[in-house]
C-alpha cells in the first residue's frame, strides 16, 4: 500500500499546503469545466505531477486498481434508460470524463500520500482550521496514524482466535457480533489508558507547532493553481 | 517558528477522554473499512466501514461521533489508509463515492442525538431499543441521500439536466444492493449497544 517514504523530490519539498491547494485547485477545475480539453491539460499537469514526486503511473495504478471496477459502474449507470431503448450510450460519455476526472485526482491524491509525512499534514491542518477544531483535528489525525496499525493487529488476532475455534461455522450476524464487541473492548481499553498517559503528560491545546514555512517554490506552485483556476473561469 | 509561552491552555480531563476515543473510533471505522463479508442475497463485497459510522453514534453520542467521523474523513484525506479498501486522498471525496464519505459525520451525529438525545449521553446500555432503531435507520437514510445524490453529481449522470432518471439509476448502483449489508450492520450495532461486556462504556 502506497504511503509516505522520505525523500528530496521537488513533492517532498513543497509546503503540505501547498500540496493540497494544488489539490484543490485542479479538482475545482476538473469539477467545473469536465471537457475533453480540459482533462488533457490536467492530464499533462498531473503527469509532470508525478514525475515531481518520484511516483511512476504504474505504482499510481497498482494502488487504486481496486477501486476501478466500482468507478466502471458509473458509465452503465449514465446510459440506463428507463424505457425503450433501454439502453444509450451517448449517456456513458459524461460519467466516462467524470471516470477520468477521478482517476486524475487519485494521482494527485498518491502524490500527496508519497511525498507528505503524517507530522506535516498535522502542521498544515493546525494551520488552515482556525482555533480548537484544527488542534482536535490536527491531534486526532497523528492519533488516527498512530493507532491503525495497533487497532488492525487487534482485529486479525480477533479473527484468527474465531477462526481456529470455527467461529466461521457461525451464523453471519453473531460471528460480525462478536467481532464488533472485541474489537470495541479493545479500542475502550486502549483509549482508557491512552488518555491516563495524555492526562499524566499535560495535553495542552497550544503546543509548539510544528516549523512550516512557504519558499519561493511554493510561492510559483500557488501561482500555477491561481492561474489554473483563472483561466478556468476565464476560457 | 513561533513558540506560545504566554499561557498554557491544559485539555480538561472529560475532553481528553472525548478527543482520544473520537480519534480510535475514527481509526476504528478505517480498520472496519479492511473487512469484508458476502451474503448469499448478493454478489456485492461488503465492508464493515458503516458499522464504524452506526458504533461512533451508539457509544459517543452525538458531538463526539460527529466529531469522530469528521477526524475519519480529514485523516483519509490527508494519506491515512482508512477509505474502503484502504484508499486514502482529497481524491476520494470528490470521486462518485464520495458523497458516502460526506455524509459519515452527519451520520454518525443523527444516529447519536436520536439516541441519546440532545442533552447529556445516555449509558449506552440503557438507551431505549425504539431510539437506536430509530438513530439507525436515519442514519442509514442520511448516508444513502448522501451516497446516491454524490454519485449522480460526482459521476456526472446529468443531475441537473434529468434528476429523476439521474437519482434513481444512481440509486439502483449505489444504494439499493447495499441493503441487505446495511440492515445486518445495523442489527449488529443493537447487539453490540446491549452486549453484557461493554456495560461500562
Amino acid at each position: 500500500m502506497l504511503s509516505h517514504a522520505p525523500g528530496d523530490t521537488l513533492g517532498h519539498r513543497l509546503d503540505p499546503r501547498t500540496k493540497l491547494a494544488l489539490q484543490s485547485a485542479v479538482a475545482a477545475v476538473a469539477l467545473a469545466r469536465p471537457t475533453p480539453a480540459w482533462l488533457v491539460v490536467l492530464t499533462v499537469g498531473c503527469l509532470l505531477a508525478l514525475r515531481g514526486c518520484g511516483l511512476s503511473v504504474r505504482a499510481v495504478y497498482a494502488e487504486y486498481r481496486g477501486a476501478l471496477p466500482f468507478l466502471l459502474v458509473a458509465p452503465l449507470a449514465g446510459a440506463l434508460r428507463f424505457g425503450p431503448p433501454w439502453v444509450d450510450p451517448a449517456g456513458a460519455r459524461g460519467p466516462l470524463l467524470a471516470v477520468y476526472r477521478t482517476l486524475l485526482l487519485l494521482a494527485l491524491a498518491a502524490a500527496y500520500v508519497r511525498t507528505t509525512s503524517p507530522r506535516e499534514s498535522r502542521a498544515a491542518i493546525t494551520r488552515l482550521v482556525p482555533g480548537r477544531a484544527g488542534r482536535f483535528l490536527g491531534l486526532g489525525v497523528m492519533l488516527v496514524f498512530r493507532f491503525l496499525p495497533l487497532l488492525q493487529s487487534d482485529l486479525r488476532r480477533l479473527r484468527e482466535g474465531s477462526w481456529v475455534r470455527l467461529g466461521d461455522e457461525r451464523r453471519v450476524d453473531r460471528r460480525l457480533a462478536h467481532l464488533a464487541v472485541g474489537a470495541l473492548e479493545r479500542t475502550f481499553r486502549r483509549a482508557d489508558a491512552l488518555a491516563l498517559a495524555l492526562r499524566a503528560r499535560c495535553l495542552s491545546w497550544n503546543p509548539t507547532p510544528p516549523a512550516l514555512a512557504f519558499a519561493r517554490r511554493d510561492y510559483a506552485a500557488l501561482g500555477a493553481a491561481g492561474a489554473l483556476v483563472a483561466a478556468a473561469i476565464a476560457l | 517558528m513561533s513558540t506560545d509561552t504566554e499561557s498554557v491552555a491544559l485539555v480538561g480531563d472529560e475532553t481528553v477522554e472525548n478527543v482520544v476515543r473520537a480519534a480510535l473510533f475514527a481509526a476504528l471505522t478505517g480498520v472496519f473499512s479492511y473487512v469484508s463479508f458476502q451474503l448469499p442475497v448478493s454478489p456485492v463485497p461488503y465492508t464493515l466501514q458503516v458499522l464504524g459510522v452506526f458504533l461512533a453514534g451508539v457509544f459517543l453520542g452525538p458531538r463526539w461521533g460527529f466529531a469522530s467521523l469528521a477526524l475519519y474523513v480529514v485523516a483519509g484525506a490527508v494519506g491515512a489508509p482508512v477509505y474502503a479498501y484502504g484508499a486514502s486522498g482529497v481524491g476520494q471525496l470528490f470521486s462518485p463515492w464520495g458523497g458516502y464519505l460526506w455524509s459519515y459525520p452527519f451520520a454518525a451525529g443523527l444516529l447519536g442525538s436520536v439516541a441519546h438525545g440532545t442533552g447529556a449521553r445516555t449509558p449506552t446500555g440503557e438507551v431505549p431499543l425504539w431510539r437506536l432503531a430509530a438513530g439507525l435507520t436515519a442514519a442509514t437514510a442520511v448516508i444513502y441521500a448522501f451516497g446516491t445524490v454524490g454519485y449522480a453529481y460526482f459521476g456526472d449522470l446529468a443531475l441537473f439536466a434529468d434528476p429523476v432518471r439521474a437519482l434513481v439509476s444512481a440509486a439502483l448502483v449505489t444504494a439499493v444492493p447495499f441493503v441487505p449489508g446495511e440492515l445486518l450492520k445495523a442489527v449488529v450495532a443493537v447487539l453490540a449497544a446491549r452486549s453484557e461486556r461493554l456495560r461500562d462504556a
